[in-house]
């Protein structure tokens, strides 16, 4: 037996439509909360890890407190880059 | 009752002590709850995948659709060239969400708001990216601290700062999970404690809060079990596909 060809189109048609509604649903899934904690732990994360940096550079070349200083300031410019970065991400998902 | 709303989060030993070499390698509840978590989905996986009946009964349809979700997660956000890494991005999704479930059970013990726990997943995800990312592009790797189309004055500053934001990857994937799990799970003790310290006649607000804040956990767990195993993904992709 075979399949007739308008049961095909109409399968066809049907399996898109099923897609385009995943699709949709699958946007809006990240929820604004999951977000929000998404961008605040992104900035507090890289202003950590460059103090770090700051403070281990600091102890071997013996330059207190400069380096700490430093590395702070380019921690929060990195983290306002992953920042920037995850927005651009949940903007491209929209 | 336990009055003190950390308290939940101790960990004490089970059994014998057990140490090898110096290093206390004690059974906790820790790796109790870990243990229950592993074997839930073991079990749900194989009586999900047990019979292939054409139409799934419901615990089949359940296993399916997890199956369908990450493969789903991973070709959109990796592309195709992620697929061997299915297993270890499946495996992940579901124990992460498993303990943060598990965790939700009243008298249980969430494993994820422990940040040694999240912390050691998070550095191993770090590490096997950038072997990846090593073992196919070789040194050309490191090309992704070096961005495109920046003046040469500003490019050390750049460097710099790109590698900063590459290492605060594990910090902020691991904290993130901890953070959440453990902030909700405080918070759902101070409430409880509300409604006994407030008594019969005032103990319903927190109570209904109680209630609320319980529907909203499970969801956090769920969508930080998602985040976790999405970022997975991207940070993967960043490693296959040089120059995004």
């Amino acid at each position: 037996m075979t399949i007739p060809e308008d049961f095909k189109t109409r399968l066809k048609i049907a399996k898109s439509k099923i897609k385009k509604k995943l699709d949709n649903d699958e946007g809006k899934k990240g929820s604004f909360m999951g977000n929000a904690f998404k961008l605040g732990t992104e900035l507090v994360a890289a202003v950590v890890v460059g103090t770090i940096i700051g403070f281990i550079l600091d102890s071997w070349f013996d330059t207190k407190p400069w380096l700490i200083i430093i590395f702070f300031f380019l921690g929060a410019a990195a983290g306002m880059l992953n920042v920037i970065r995850a927005a651009n991400r949940m903007q491209k998902e929209d | 009752m336990a009055s003190n709303p950390m308290q939940q989060f101790t960990v004490f030993r089970i059994g014998p002590e057990i140490k090898i070499a110096g290093v206390d390698l004690s059974f906790t509840n820790a790796s109790l709850f870990m243990v229950i978590s592993a074997s839930i989905i073991l079990f749900f996986l194989f009586f999900g995948s047990k019979e292939k009946k054409i139409i799934p009964d419901k615990i089949q349809l359940m296993a399916e659709m997890f199956y369908s979700f990450v493969a789903k997660m991973i070709s959109d956000t990796a592309g195709t060239k992620a697929k061997p890494f299915f297993p270890f991005i499946f495996s992940l999704f579901m124990f992460v969400l498993f303990c943060n479930m598990v965790g939700m059970l009243p008298y249980s013990f969430t494993v994820t708001s422990h940040i040694i726990v999240t912390l050691i997943m998070a550095l191993f995800i770090f590490v096997a990216v950038t072997i990846i990312g090593f073992v196919k592009h070789g040194f050309k790797y490191l090309s992704i601290f070096v961005p495109s189309g920046v003046p040469a004055v500003l490019l050390p500053l750049i460097t710099i700062i790109e590698i900063i934001s590459y290492l605060s990857r594990p910090v902020s994937l691991s904290v993130r999970l901890f953070a959440n799990m453990m902030a909700g799970h405080t918070m759902l003790k101070v409430f409880g404690s509300f409604v006994v310290s407030l008594g019969i006649l005032g103990g319903w607000l927190p109570l209904s809060f109680s209630v609320a804040l319980t529907g909203l956990e499970i969801l956090v767990a769920f969508l930080q079990a998602y985040v976790f195993a999405i970022l997975t993904c991207i940070y993967l992709n960043d490693a296959l596909n040089l120059h995004h």
